[in-house]
Parts: structure tokens; C-alpha cells; sequence
């Protein structure tokens, strides 16, 4: 097949660290191509360099269909026909998917400046036929789903097609879709595969890649490893590249003895999303929760933790009630959680990695009136360490950390407090292999020092990583349990996953 | 088509100086250069400082009011009408020419300050419970309030028969500096130990840093926002009275006006040391403005008030301008790296 983009020898030295040394890369004219890499991997430089927001060193040599590429200049991307998709979309979600397709492009207007409203609406309906989409596109966007969202951004990208666009660029696209949206982004992509044009696509999830990618390229430490047909390879093989070593990813195994009298106990909860919802989890279990969007468990961590109000039920830890819509009350009986969306409900992003942790127990580090910062920059070093964290420090503001770092953080923030129950929701979500991994043992040290676990979670392959039994929901309700008998394996839960949808419905 | 890497800038001369960070300094040492050479005689003399250092503190004292709800992300304009609020209780209860009242001098002062945070736990009630947005809310009670103020005064000057050992608490001087000065001090450093040096100084930053993200953590915050309007009403009330020993009479005219100043010195502040809202960078702005507000009066001439406004605001831009030039720049080494 004809190539349409060549990379060869791009390197990017900031100062004092190399970000991208020598690396090569081909996409051929309708593939989709994977670009996988830890954080901090020189993925995000390399697109950053196509994008014309970085300008790389010297001795390069990028050709698009033969001919030289002015790299570093985002109007000689645009005149390429290579066309970005970033992660955070982009779009004004108080306006209409028509108003947003005219953002940096303008209207077709007539007589007086009038916007030609008709045809304008036509043309973004026929825009997102084309990918697959039948929406209201006169709506605004915020009443629109994630998958929609993303594909209108997608066809925003696409829509001066006829300047010959070649290469769409997606940057994790799905790091904040559902499983059942991520199938509707994917047949976007096939389409634009079948109008020829090649898809570079960034992802966290190693999955897709291997569902949707002809060819993937890993990066590690700003060099190239490789790049390898999907067809040829597998996922351990994946995971290899991407790391540097094997990770062994061992299913915990615990012994909880069936007469242990349980420490979260919840009856009869009822709240939005939530039907009649009963369960208990033992000290030192892991209790898994999974569904689709709606089926409940996306909104059960908030009910259980005191972020929403709950309607009715009762929710006790070792015999003691925790207060309802009280995220503090629930705190102080031995609840600690991690919130989904650390950004909007985590992250106090300008404020130190210090800071950060200790906020739920200031008092803690409290001699005499004072405040001992001393004492907490000793506490956040040792959390630092013992988690790994990556950072320049405990004074910096937690934003200059990368998402699995900061994620890390906020685990560590909810160890700190020793809790005797601990709710985590979604908590690997834009995070890499590595801090995946990481994330997952501290969980299980979470249950062997005997916190009772619930874990809710759309990724069905880190559900059987771990834990030692799984709510299937659908509808508010549960419609399975999967236990070490039923056997715990990311094929079981999502069967159980489709099963649940069409025996409801 | 290759481009040349750039070299690396090397630090500007800007950034070494850390202009972005302590302009006010910088600024407030300039003024007594160029003043001091201008205008020797009358510039550089103790009665200006000490005239400047004094006329100053109920601004400041305010600054510091508007900074506590400002830390929560939350703004309360009723802070100038407080003020009046706080002195037209004050000079009223101590009236004894035409009404009946004939209170002691501490007695008055005590319940006009405890007036003041009776009307900042409303105002923090309508943001609180009622849900309404900050700066409408106290907008809404300062109106308020300014009818009240404007009721108890008929709009009159009001001279009160203080006694004069309660003027002697706003006119004294104590080592040498005018006794509202050590006042001020005295309220700063308080401030700076509860917002810097205790839990609840890192609730209220949290509050205002991400308020969803810092009450899931466990932080009350509406008690925070609630208690912080209560703490700016009180400030105000006692940037009243203080006015009031210092005076000696109400006029509705003074309060509102000290409004802009006060939160010119809390914006100017931000900009400073540490970034952020933060108690020695307000005092720092405040009186950088106000030696460079003296010394344009003087060389102008007396009844120049227009000075005031013209230097507030041009200062007020020019600093934060240039803190966030410095921010810009940051933010792309920061992504480069």
C-alpha cells in the first residue's frame, strides 16, 4: 500500500531531556495505525510536533505523499490534510451541533449576512450521516452522548474533505466513553477507512487496539520500539513492548472465611439509577460492580459515599449508619472513596501534591493552633515513595502531574485515612499499563489489611484482575453475581454484561 | 523544509528580579525614590507616614475583609456598606445630644461590630441555603444595608459626644506609629496564622480551589463560605468603628468608597508572593498605592482627587498584566518541558 505519511529520524530535545529520539513511523493510505506508549512516552510530543505545536530538532526528514512536510506548523498540517481530533473534544455544549461545525469555519451566508439556517442543517446532518450518526443537530450539544459528542468533533475535523484530508488523528477518543458508545466510534472509524483515509489513533485501551488498529507503533522513553502488525501479535506480546519487562498480572487470591460477620452492609437502596439494591462485603473483599452507562453503576459510588442523596435504604458500616448526601459524615464512620472524573471531583488541581493529600484529615498534622507543614511534607514524602509516584515534589501543584500519577494520589489520600471501607470508581481510567498495574496492588493491599472493597468498573479485564466477586447491573438492579464458583474472567463478565441487557430487556 | 531548533531563551532580565512576584515592592520603592527626590521636604517627613500609614487602614482593614470570602472563591461587596453600617450604629448609640441613648464608647463599639456579623450570617444564609450567587447576593445586602444606613442618618452628618477616651483608641500613637496602623498589624498577622498555618486557612483554599472535589474530600464547605462572610462582615464592622475613633462623626459618604481601593489592593496582592489571594501581598499593594497616591497629591496640589481613582486603576492593571505575562510564559515552559 502507498504511504501517505513518512517519519523518519524525528527528534525532540527540550531542555535538558530527550522527549523523542530518532523515531520513524509510516502510515499507510487507509489504515488505521495505533500510537501506544506510557505516559510520558513521547506520544503525545509526536503529535504535538504534527500538530505544528512543537518544533522539532534538526535533521528530520517528514514527507506527506512524497512531497517535504513543514513540521511545527499547524496551517502546513491543515494544508496536508492531516486533521486533529484532541481528547477534550473541543466543543461549546451550549450551542448546536450546526453552530459547532461552524466554529473556525464560518457560515454560508446570503443577502445581508443572513445565515442560510436550511441548507447550513442539512449539510451537518449529512456530515454526520456520513459517520454513522442520526442526531438532532439543531439541539445543543450538551443533550448529546459521548459518542455523538465525539463524533461530531470527528466530522467537524472532516468537514473540508474535499481539500483532501488524508490523516485523521484521534487522541484517546474513548478514555471517556462507555463500552456500547466505543462501538459506535468504531464503525465512525471503519467508515472513514473505507473512504480512504488513514486513522493515527492514540489509545490507553490495548482492547481496541487490537479491535480496530491494522498496525500499531509502541513507544517507550521518546524511542520507537516497534511496529508490528495487529494480526501478528498478542496481548501479552503488547503489553511487553510497551513496558520494557513481562507484567505478571496475578488474580489476587484470598481466603475469606464465610463466617466473617460483614463490614459494609447495604439494604434496600434506592436513589437515581438505583432500584431496591442489596448487598454486604466482608473485611478484606473485593466486591466488583459493573454495568453499562446507566444501569446503576455509575451512580452507586456517589449514593453509597454521601456525593448524591440517596432516596431511600440503609447503608452501615460494621453496625454503625452512614448519614445520608454527607460526604463527611460518611468519612468520619471509616468510608473513604475515589471519585470518578478526578478533574471535577478529585483534583484540587492548583493547589500542592501536599495539600491534596492530606485535605481530608488536615487535623491530623494539627500541634497545639498550628499547623505543622513540616510534619506534612514528611507525611506526603512517604506517600509519595511508597506509592511511586512520579513528581518534582510535594510543594508543586498537583496539576503538573500526569493522570496516573495524579490518580495515585488520590488512592493515597484515601489510604491515608485508614478506612474501613474503601469505594473506587473507575479507578485506571486515562491511566497507563504500568500505573495500572500499581493501582490494582494497592487495592489488594487495601484487603489484606482487611478494608472491605468495592470496586466499580467498566473494564471487565481489571474486574478479574481484582476482585473476588461481581455485581452484573442492568436497569438499577442486579442481574447477576459472579463468584470464584461462577469463575471470574473478563470473558464471563462481559457475556454476563450482554446477557444482562437482553434478558431485561 | 527543516527548521532550526531555537535556542533556548536565556532568563530575562524580568523574571530575575521576580517583577512578576514582588512588583509591588519594586513599585513602592520607586515612589519614595522619585517622590522623595520630587517633593524632599514634604515627602520625606514622619508626618506623611504616619498621615499615610493611618488614613490607610481602614482600606486595608477591609482588603483583608474582602480577601477571607475571596479564598473560597466567593466575593462579598458588602463590605464598603458595612462599614457605614458598622459606623452609623456606632455614632448613633453614642448620641446622647438628641436621643436617649448614652451608651459607653467599648459598649457601642461591641454591638455595632456584632450588627454587622448578624448581617454577613445572612448574607452567608442567601448564598448558603438560598443558593445565590456571591456577588449578587451581598450586591442585594449592601443595597440593603445602605437603606438602613441611610434611615438611622436621614442622610445627615452625625456628630457624636464620643468621649474622649474613645477617640484617644483611634488617635494615639504607640511606638511612634499611629495606634490604627498597629491595629491592622495586629489584624494581619492573625489572618495570615488562620489562612496559612491552620486547617481551616486550607479548607477555605480548597473551597475555592475546586468546591465539588474539596467538599466529596470531606470539608464542609458551605460551612466554610457561610463563616467567611460572616468573618468579612466583622472585619468591616471593625474598620467602622475604628473609623469612628479616628473621625469622630458619620457621613454616609464613607464607607462605599473605600470599596474599590480595598479590593484594588486585594487583586494588586493576589499578584504577589505567593500567587494567590494572600494577606502580606494585600498590605504590600495597599500601601505601595497609597506612598504612590501621596506623592502624586503632593506634586499635583491639594484637592486633587482625582489622582486616587486614575493610580488605583492604572496600577491595578499593570500589575496583574504583568503577573500574568509571567503566568502565560510559565505555563508554555511548563508544556515544553
Amino acid at each position: 500500500m502507498a504511504i501517505s505519511l513518512h517519519i523518519h529520524s524525528l527528534s525532540k530535545t527540550f531542555p535538558g531531556q530527550v522527549a523523542l529520539r530518532d523515531a520513524a513511523l509510516d502510515i499507510e493510505e487507509g489504515e488505521v495505525h495505533a500510537l501506544v506508549g506510557q505516559n510520558g512516552s513521547g506520544k503525545s510530543t509526536l503529535i504535538k510536533i504534527l500538530a505544528g505545536f512543537h518544533q522539532p530538532d534538526a535533521n528530520h526528514v517528514v514527507t506527506m505523499h512524497g512531497a517535504p512536510f513543514d513540521t511545527g506548523n499547524a496551517a502546513a498540517a491543515h494544508a496536508a490534510g492531516i486533521r486533529f481530533v484532541h481528547q477534550d473534544l473541543g466543543l461549546v455544549e451550549a450551542v448546536s451541533t450546526v453552530e459547532n461545525l461552524a466554529l473556525g469555519f464560518g457560515y454560508d451566508t446570503t443577502f445581508g449576512k443572513r445565515i442560510k439556517w436550511r441548507s447550513e442543517t442539512k449539510r451537518a446532518k449529512q456530515l454526520l450521516a456520513d459517520l454513522g450518526f442520526d442526531i438532532n443537530v439543531r439541539a445543543p450539544v450538551a443533550t448529546l452522548g459521548a459518542a455523538e459528542r465525539t463524533g461530531l468533533a470527528i466530522a467537524r475535523a472532516l468537514q473540508d474533505l474535499d481539500e483532501g484530508v488524508s490523516i485523521v488523528v484521534l487522541d484517546e477518543p474513548t478514555a471517556a466513553l462507555p463500552g456500547a458508545d466505543v462501538d459506535r466510534l468504531f464503525d465512525a472509524v471503519r467508515r472513514l477507512k473505507a473512504r480512504g483515509i488513514s486513522v493515527l489513533f492514540v489509545s490507553h485501551h490495548l482492547e481496541e487496539v487490537f479491535e480496530i488498529a491494522d498496525r500499531v507503533t509502541v513507544l517507550r522513553d521518546g524511542e520507537v520500539v516497534g511496529t508490528k502488525r495487529t494480526g501478528e501479535l498478542t496481548m501479552d506480546l503488547l503489553i511487553e513492548m510497551i513496558v520494557g519487562h513481562r507484567v505478571v498480572a496475578r488474580s489476587a487470591i484470598r481466603s475469606i472465611s464465610a463466617a466473617t460477620p460483614p463490614r459494609f452492609v447495604v439494604e434496600n437502596l434506592v436513589g437515581p439509577g438505583v432500584n431496591d439494591l442489596s448487598f454486604a462485603v466482608r473485611p478484606g473483599e473485593v466486591l466488583g460492580v459493573t454495568g453499562l452507562t446507566g444501569s446503576g453503576r455509575d451512580t452507586l459510588v456517589g449514593l453509597l459515599s454521601g456525593a448524591t442523596p440517596r432516596f431511600g435504604g440503609r447503608v452501615a458500616i460494621d453496625g454503625d449508619d452512614v448519614p445520608n448526601a454527607q460526604p463527611r459524615g460518611a468519612i468520619k464512620r471509616g468510608l473513604a472513596f475515589v471519585p470518578v472524573n478526578r478533574v471535577r471531583n478529585g483534583l484540587l488541581a492548583t493547589m500542592s501534591v501536599r495539600a491534596n493529600l492530606t485535605i481530608s484529615n488536615v487535623e491530623r498534622n494539627k500541634r497545639g493552633w498550628r499547623l505543622s507543614h513540616r510534619d506534612e511534607k514528611i507525611e506526603a514524602k512517604d506517600w509519595v515513595g511508597r506509592l511511586s509516584v512520579v513528581t518534582a515534589g510535594t510543594e508543586v501543584p498537583i496539576a503538573t502531574l500526569s493522570g496516573g500519577n495524579q490518580q495515585k494520589m488520590m488512592l493515597a489520600r484515601s489510604f491515608r485515612l485508614s478506612p474501613k471501607v474503601l469505594l473506587v470508581d473507575e479507578p485506571t481510567q486515562g491511566v497507563d499499563v504500568g500505573a495500572k498495574e500499581e493501582i490494582h496492588s494497592f487495592v489488594d493491599q487495601a484487603a489484606h489489611e482487611g478494608t472491605a472493597v468495592v470496586v466499580c468498573s467498566t473494564d471487565s479485564s481489571e474486574l478479574a484482575r481484582v476482585c473476588d466477586r461481581i455485581l452484573v447491573m442492568y436497569r438499577g438492579e442486579v442481574v447477576e453475581t459472579i463468584s470464584r464458583e461462577t469463575g471470574i474472567t473478563a470473558e464471563n463478565i462481559d457475556r454476563a454484561l450482554l446477557a444482562g441487557s437482553t434478558l431485561a430487556s | 523544509m527543516n527548521t532550526e531548533a531555537k535556542a533556548v531563551p536565556r532568563a530575562s532580565l524580568l523574571s530575575r528580579l521576580k517583577v512578576d512576584r514582588f512588583s509591588a515592592l519594586y513599585l513602592w520603592a520607586g515612589f519614595m525614590i522619585v517622590f522623595g527626590i520630587w517633593k524632599t521636604d514634604t515627602f520625606i517627613s514622619s508626618a506623611t507616614f504616619k498621615l499615610t500609614l493611618g488614613e490607610n487602614v481602614p482600606i486595608g482593614i477591609l482588603a483583608l475583609a474582602f480577601l477571607v470570602p475571596l479564598a473560597t472563591n466567593s466575593f462579598d461587596l458588602s463590605i464598603g456598606a458595612m462599614c457605614s453600617l458598622s459606623l452609623v450604629v456606632s455614632t448613633f448609640l453614642q448620641n446622647d445630644a438628641e436621643r436617649s441613648f448614652n451608651l459607653p464608647g467599648g459598649v457601642t463599639a461591641l454591638v455595632a461590630v456584632l450588627v454587622c456579623s448578624c448581617v454577613g450570617f445572612v448574607s452567608g444564609f442567601v448564598v448558603v441555603k438560598l443558593r445565590v450567587n456571591s456577588f449578587i447576593a451581598t450586591l442585594g445586602i449592601s443595597q440593603l444595608v445602605t437603606a438602613v444606613v441611610l434611615k438611622v442618618s436621614d442622610n445627615r452628618q452625625i456628630t457624636s459626644a464620643y468621649s474622649p477616651t474613645y477617640l484617644q483608641w483611634g488617635r494615639r500613637e504607640v511606638l511612634g506609629l499611629p495606634i490604627l496602623f498597629i491595629y491592622l498589624m495586629i489584624i494581619a498577622v492573625i489572618l495570615w496564622f488562620v489562612l496559612e498555618h491552620t486547617p481551616v486557612g486550607r479548607y477555605l483554599f480548597a473551597t475555592g480551589g475546586n468546591g465539588d472535589a474539596a467538599r466529596l474530600a470531606g470539608v464542609r464547605t458551605d460551612k466554610m463560605v457561610w463563616g467567611s462572610l460572616v468573618a468579612s462582615a466583622t472585619l468591616a464592622g471593625i474598620a467602622g468603628i475604628l473609623l469612628s475613633a479616628k473621625i469622630g462623626f458619620f457621613s454616609s459618604a464613607t464607607g462605599p468608597g473605600f470599596l474599590f481601593p480595598a479590593i484594588a489592593a486585594v487583586f494588586f496582592g493576589a499578584s504577589q508572593l505567593s500567587r494567590r489571594p494572600n494577606v502580606w501581598g494585600t498590605v504590600l499593594a495597599l500601601y505601595a498605592l497609597a506612598f504612590g497616591i501621596k506623592g502624586l497629591q503632593l506634586v499635583v496640589g491639594a484637592g486633587s482627587f482625582w489622582v486616587e481613582p486614575l493610580f488605583q486603576g492604572t496600577t491595578l492593571i499593570i500589575a496583574v498584566a504583568l503577573a500574568s505575562q509571567q503566568g502565560v510564559a510559565r505555563i508554555r515552559r511548563k508544556r515544553a518541558a
